[in-house]
């Protein structure tokens, strides 16, 4: 693993992040307002271009590294995914909850150390 | 009037089947896209790392179509659960990749592998349990 390629792994999982925030923030909007309007509309367009960032630095690494080698580091992004919907989105995280983010991302940093 | 239509409408409309459809899209995805990566890495050393070199393969395609798939599906879980508990819970995909890479792919699992499997379905069964009381409440 050169430091070159744990920065792409990086700049890929916060393409991820920032792209389930922005569709997420999208997809809620439509409830009440459906899909003809600005909020949707800009942070669909972000989500998307995120994840496009996200997919084309993935699918480079995936030349380089084993499928079942590379995924797994992708479990850090539930730890951020998490903290950010509490604090950006306002989603209530239950003890329970976080226990099991814990445990699913200790799984993956396990799955990808191995 | 409680048809046998409106219960399938109930069944279409549960967002932990269209989740579950998603993690199966995204597991799919991956073999095509593994398999089409491989098949064009040699094509340039110097655009390789961007990704878009595996364009070449028709297996990425096939792969781009399942994403698509897994995408769509993924929209409609976001639109009804806090993401919060439902992007934990997508972290099934860590437990069928790999699993599929073994037995597609014929990749190794190592023991440490196979026990943060076990770990991550451990988490798993923790956070569906809330997903499990948005659905009694729905």
């Amino acid at each position: 693993m050169t430091p070159i390629a744990l920065l792409l792994i990086l700049i890929s999982i916060a393409g991820l992040v920032a792209g389930e925030l922005f569709l997420k923030h999208a997809m809620q909007s439509t409830i009440a307002g459906g899909f003809r309007q600005r909020t949707f509309l800009l942070f669909f367009i972000a989500g998307l271009v995120s994840m496009t960032i996200y997919f084309f630095l993935s699918l480079g690494l995936l030349q380089k590294f084993d499928l079942s080698y590379l995924y797994p580091f992708q479990g850090l992004s539930v730890i951020f995914i998490s903290i950010a919907a509490a604090v950006l989105l306002r989603e209530k995280l239950t003890p329970q909850l976080v226990i099991g983010s814990l445990l699913i991302t200790a799984g993956v940093a396990l799955v990808s150390l191995s | 009037m409680h048809g046998p239509d409106e219960q399938k409408f109930r069944v279409y409309e549960n967002p932990w089947l269209h989740l579950a459809l998603s993690a199966i899209c995204t597991t799919v995805s991956e073999l095509f896209l593994k398999r089409g990566a491989t098949d064009t890495a040699h094509i340039s050393e110097q655009w390789g790392w961007t990704g878009l070199t595996g364009l070449a393969s028709p297996y990425v395609w096939v792969g781009i179509v399942f994403v698509l798939g897994s995408f769509l599906t993924w929209l409609y879980v976001l639109k009804h659960m806090p993401l919060s508990v439902a992007f934990p819970a997508s972290q099934v995909v860590h437990v069928t990749i790999p699993v599929s890479s073994w037995l597609v792919l014929g990749e190794q699992i190592v023991t440490v592998r196979w026990l943060g499997i076990l770990l991550v379905l451990a988490g798993l069964a923790l956070v569906a349990r809330p997903v499990a009381t948005l659905e009694e409440k729905l």
